[in-house]
């Protein structure tokens, strides 16, 4: 028998998707709150949120005329019509939160506009609405959540302990308070105060709060503006990417978004920092006409879709990178990640700042020197062989600002230790730099900045063009991409079925495998953009396709661990590494240079505790 | 097995199967060579069970008739060291192999061979003839196109193509096919086979001392075998799957070349010099009765090299890898070459000889 559901089941169906436990219960209201005007907003949990979650404001409260529909499905005071989906600035819209809320729960909305004389309340139970009545209430608005989920036990018991609903309860608040350092934040459990965020503080010191001053100390910022679209914020260091992506945050117009291409625009941009699978750390607002955006993509409202994707992501990726650049990406004191533990020496990747003329009267050790070094040390002489020795790996053209760290150790007197660490003892510390990683960073940069000034890219032809079979998904981006992937050196046109002939490969990797290089192209990160429109990741890609071949050559051709190496090969080697764009990590996200700090040893030695 | 021999003639029957043991194997057996002396000579029979390979060493003192199995390896090392002129070899019951040369006495385990793969017996069905000094001079322009990989195609092997009294041998890499033919004996009906390189090499280091011979090449479904004298090479065939060569061969071209060939091969090898790490490239212009060579490495330096040349059609330029070009003019032997040409992203056909070939896809978008 077919029946109709009455509308009290329905809305418990349908918050199903909008409330699955206290997190999204918070969501929602302080998301409400905000749009409410709300300049201080107060949450308090019992119990993880499964006896009470209370969220109070001072936004501009309800009328006793929309209290009474606050409960009811797809009452929303915020759109009218159709139309005004295109301009949603606001961050709840869609009218489905509170009556899912209510339909779980045992809910009371205590209310107060701030011109009335007096407030009212209205209570749900289960779904059933009861009158509006005067009640006593400051300005604003206060919600109150009894019972999560007492009507529908199977939920409840999805209910994880209170400790791990009350954290993503905490990490929800911080994550939606980096959005509007204009509001006031608390959160309480159990009459305890866990988070609070003033109002009026900087997005740095919000993240400290938030997430630790240890973090916060480890952000570069970043900001760039290009028409109506302007990127502001903070991008981690690479040493402080983790395995998870819940610190990888982008806001888009105040609203926390998961947009996967704009993303993935940040994390390309960190690429050549990274080792292995791991996700970096950032806190990026982006600001733009409401029209240029979609937010109503999804129930949690994670997704957004932007109208011009590709000026998004390379909006993104061109502030990320300029901030990573900007900072040399070097890491300052304190954030070593190598070698830490208990009592012994942190040791930090990265070199403190040195003056430019912190060795002027540096003593030198001499290579006939008869002091007796350690086993396993080499003693190298640091005679002066003149200017000219490393003239030949000079490049010409507009120099960036070399890095004062490693061109100050140019020319210094160091032992290579190990056949492949060469270690300096500078004012600041112990400075080891890894010759292969380095000379790897090196060669590598060297070989990119080639190909980009090359300009147009030249292309091998191939006389049989190389058949290879795609997916269809696949076959279609690639032909739809065919100008931008030809500019990067990849001919590839339609050979019927599901199958592509590559008519053309870079001629950089003439001796590559052709079908090797399409796949590499296609397994890249991102999965292939829609059908049938520019796609702002073509290009970037084929080049990533291109660059990655350039690790493995410059690993082939740098220095390896054990050859030696003499002063006037060290000073070239320094002097170069300072002019690249990022010295201090190898193309494959490995550090070149550790620095012991003088603090550092005097704690190892014991001589300070 | 006891024989007395001369050690030159032991060391080349050896080399022509020593190559072929395969390094890992999960049969090791195969990774010896069967030695079986008879009347007065030794045959000598190696195969990866893709390959194989049988040599004669003729004029052998055979003491006691039988056969052992010697590490080919080991063999093979020890025999390139030996200087004397007489070798003995002496098998054991216990699979033992006891060399003495000169002074000095060397004993290898081998192993029963009586468990040794047969040497294969095969008949092909279309039987061809070539001169060997001939048919090793096709093979060595030609090799050097093979594609080193597998691919879709089957270009990691030599194409053998015959028909009507024409014998083409084809190799190519998708970046460039090097055509070599000759007019021989043979039947009415065509054959086309694709060998592996190393069958082919094999035969290869048999012919060297054997230029004037003949080489019989019989042909069946799936397997190919070479004769010489008394050596024989048998292999499996690579699929069909061979690209239609003819037609990348340009037929038409608007400017034709005719240039010195030393000349060319002396100023590529040049230029190339100063064509940079990252991407081998050098230019060719041809104007005004020559041809302008040129390349440049960034960072490093510029070449620029002109030639004496006759040039029919427009002006051009176009430019290629020189490592692919030079592998081509080095095995050429033409005084004067032709080089015809269209654009860079047509392929460029370079007569190298009457009967040699070579066709070379362009770096575009210099």
């Amino acid at each position: 028998m077919i029946r109709v559901l009455p509308p009290e089941v329905v809305n418990q169906i349908a918050a199903g998707e909008v409330v699955e436990r206290p997190f999204s219960v918070v969501k929602e209201l302080v998301e409400n709150s905000l749009d409410a005007g709300a300049t201080r907003i107060d949450v308090a949990l019992d119990d993880g949120g499964r006896e009470a979650i209370v969220v109070v404001d001072d936004g501009a409260g309800f009328t006793p005329a929309d209290l009474g529909l606050a409960f009811v499905s797809h009452a929303t005071s915020k759109l009218a019509q159709l139309a005004d989906l295109d301009h949603v600035a606001s961050l709840g819209f869609r009218g489905e939160a509170l009556a899912s809320i209510g339909s779980v729960s045992r809910a009371t909305i205590r209310s107060r506009r701030h011109d009335a004389g007096g407030g009212h309340e209205v209570h749900c139970d289960g779904g059933r609405t009861g009158d509006v009545r005067p009640a006593a209430s400051p300005p604003g608005t206060r919600v109150e959540v009894r019972d999560l989920f007492h009507n529908t036990p199977a939920r409840r018991r999805f209910l994880k302990t209170a400790r791990a609903e009350r954290a993503r309860v905490q990490e929800l608040l911080a994550r939606l308070a980096l959005a509007r350092l204009d509001v006031d934040f608390t959160l309480r459990a159990d009459g305890r105060e866990l988070l609070r965020l003033p109002a009026g503080e900087t997005l740095r010191e919000r993240v400290g709060r938030a997430f630790g001053n240890a973090l916060a100390e480890q952000l570069v910022d970043v900001e760039l503006g290009q028409g109506s679209l302007r990127v502001e914020g903070l991008a981690g260091r690479p040493e402080l990417a983790r395995r998870d992506a819940t610190l990888a945050l982008l806001y888009v117009n105040g609203r926390l978004a998961r947009d996967r291409s704009a993303l993935q625009a940040v994390r390309q941009a960190y690429r050549e920092h990274l080792m292995g699978a791991v996700q970096p750390v950032h806190f990026l607002l982006l600001a733009m006409p409401p029209d240029e955006v979609d937010v109503n993509v999804h129930p949690q409202k994670a997704e957004v879709r932007f109208l011009d994707g590709r000026r998004v992501s390379g909006l993104l990726f061109e502030a990320t990178r300029a901030a990573l650049r900007g900072s040399g990406a070097a890491p300052r004191a304190g954030a070593g990640a190598v070698g830490v533990g208990g009592d012994k020496p942190r040791a930090i990747v990265g070199l403190p700042p040195l003056p430019p003329d912190l060795f002027g009267r540096a003593e030198r050790t001499s290579g006939g020197g008869s002091s007796p070094l350690p086993s396993g040390l080499r003693a190298v002489g640091a005679a002066d062989r003149g200017p000219h020795t490393a003239a030949g790996v000079r490049e010409a053209g507009a120099e960036p600002a070399p890095d004062a760290l490693l061109g100050g150790l140019a020319g210094q007197p160091f032992v290579q230790a190990l056949g492949c660490y060469l270690v300096f003892a500078t004012p600041a510390g112990l400075v080891v730099v890894d010759q292969h990683a380095l000379h790897e960073r090196v060669t590598f940069e060297r070989l990119r900045r080639r190909h980009d000034e090359r300009g147009a890219t030249l292309v091998q032809r191939l006389l049989t063009p190389e058949i290879v079979e795609v997916g269809a998904a696949d076959k279609a981006w690639l032909l739809d991409q065919g100008e931008v992937l030809a500019a990067e050196g990849f001919v590839v046109e339609d050979f019927g079925g599901a199958a592509v002939a590559i008519q053309g490969i870079p001629a950089v990797l003439t001796r590559a495998r052709p079908a090797a290089l399409l796949r590499a192209l296609l397994d890249g990160d991102a999965a292939c953009g829609p059908v049938g429109e520019p796609d702002a990741d073509a290009r970037p890609r084929a080049r990533e396709a291109v660059v990655e071949r350039f690790h493995s050559m410059a690993c082939r051709s740098s220095v390896m661990a054990g050859d030696r190496l003499d002063d006037a090969e060290v000073r070239a080697l320094l002097r170069e590494a300072a002019r690249c764009e990022h010295a201090h990590n190898c193309p494959h996200g490995r550090p070149t240079v550790l620095t012991f700090t003088g603090a550092e040893l005097e704690r190892f030695f014991k001589r300070r505790v | 097995m006891k024989i007395l021999c001369d050690r030159q003639q032991l060391q080349d029957a050896f080399s022509v199967v020593g190559g072929i043991p395969p390094v890992k194997t999960p049969n090791p057996i195969v990774q010896n060579v069967l030695l079986r002396a008879e009347g007065d000579q030794v045959v000598f029979f190696a195969t990866d069970y893709e390959l194989s390979a049988r040599s004669v060493m003729a004029s052998v003192q055979v003491l006691e008739p039988g056969a052992v199995l010697l590490p080919a390896r080991e063999t093979g090392q020890l025999l390139r060291e030996l200087s004397e002129p007489t070798v003995s070899l002496a098998g054991s019951d216990d699979h033992r192999t006891t060399i003495e040369c000169g002074s000095g006495s060397y004993q290898l385990v081998g192993d029963d061979p009586a468990e040794f793969p047969a040497e294969p017996q095969f008949d092909g069905t279309v039987e061809l003839q070539v001169t060997s000094g001939a048919f090793l001079e096709m093979f060595r322009r030609t090799s050097f196109a093979v594609a080193r990989e597998e691919t879709r195609y089957a270009i990691n092997g030599l194409l053998l193509d015959y028909d009507s009294g024409n014998l083409r041998l084809v190799g190519t890499d998708g970046r460039r096919l090097a055509l070599c033919h000759q007019e021989i004996e043979g039947p009415d009906e065509p054959a086309r086979a694709v060998v592996p390189l190393r069958a082919l090499q094999a035969l290869g280091r048999a012919i060297d001392g054997e230029q004037d011979a003949v080489l019989r090449v019989q042909l069946g479904d799936n397997r190919i075998a070479f004769q010489l004298g008394t050596t024989t090479v048998i292999s499996q065939l690579l699929d069909n799957r061979f690209p239609a060569y003819e037609q990348v061969i340009p037929k038409v071209a608007e400017t034709s070349i005719e240039v010195d060939r030393l000349q060319l091969e002396r100023g590529v090898r040049r230029v190339a010099v100063l064509s940079s790490g990252d991407v081998r490239m050098v230019r060719f212009e041809f104007r005004d009765a020559a041809l302008l060579l040129s390349a440049e490495s960034s960072g490093v330096g510029r070449a620029k090299h002109t030639i004496d040349a006759t040039i029919e059609g427009p002006s051009s330029a176009i430019s290629f890898n020189p490592d692919y070009l030079l592998d081509a003019l080095k095995v050429s032997d033409r005084e004067i070459i032709r080089i015809d040409m269209t654009d860079d992203s047509t392929p460029a056909r370079f007569a190298l000889g009457e009967t040699y070939t070579y066709v070379l896809m362009p770096i575009s978008g210099s």
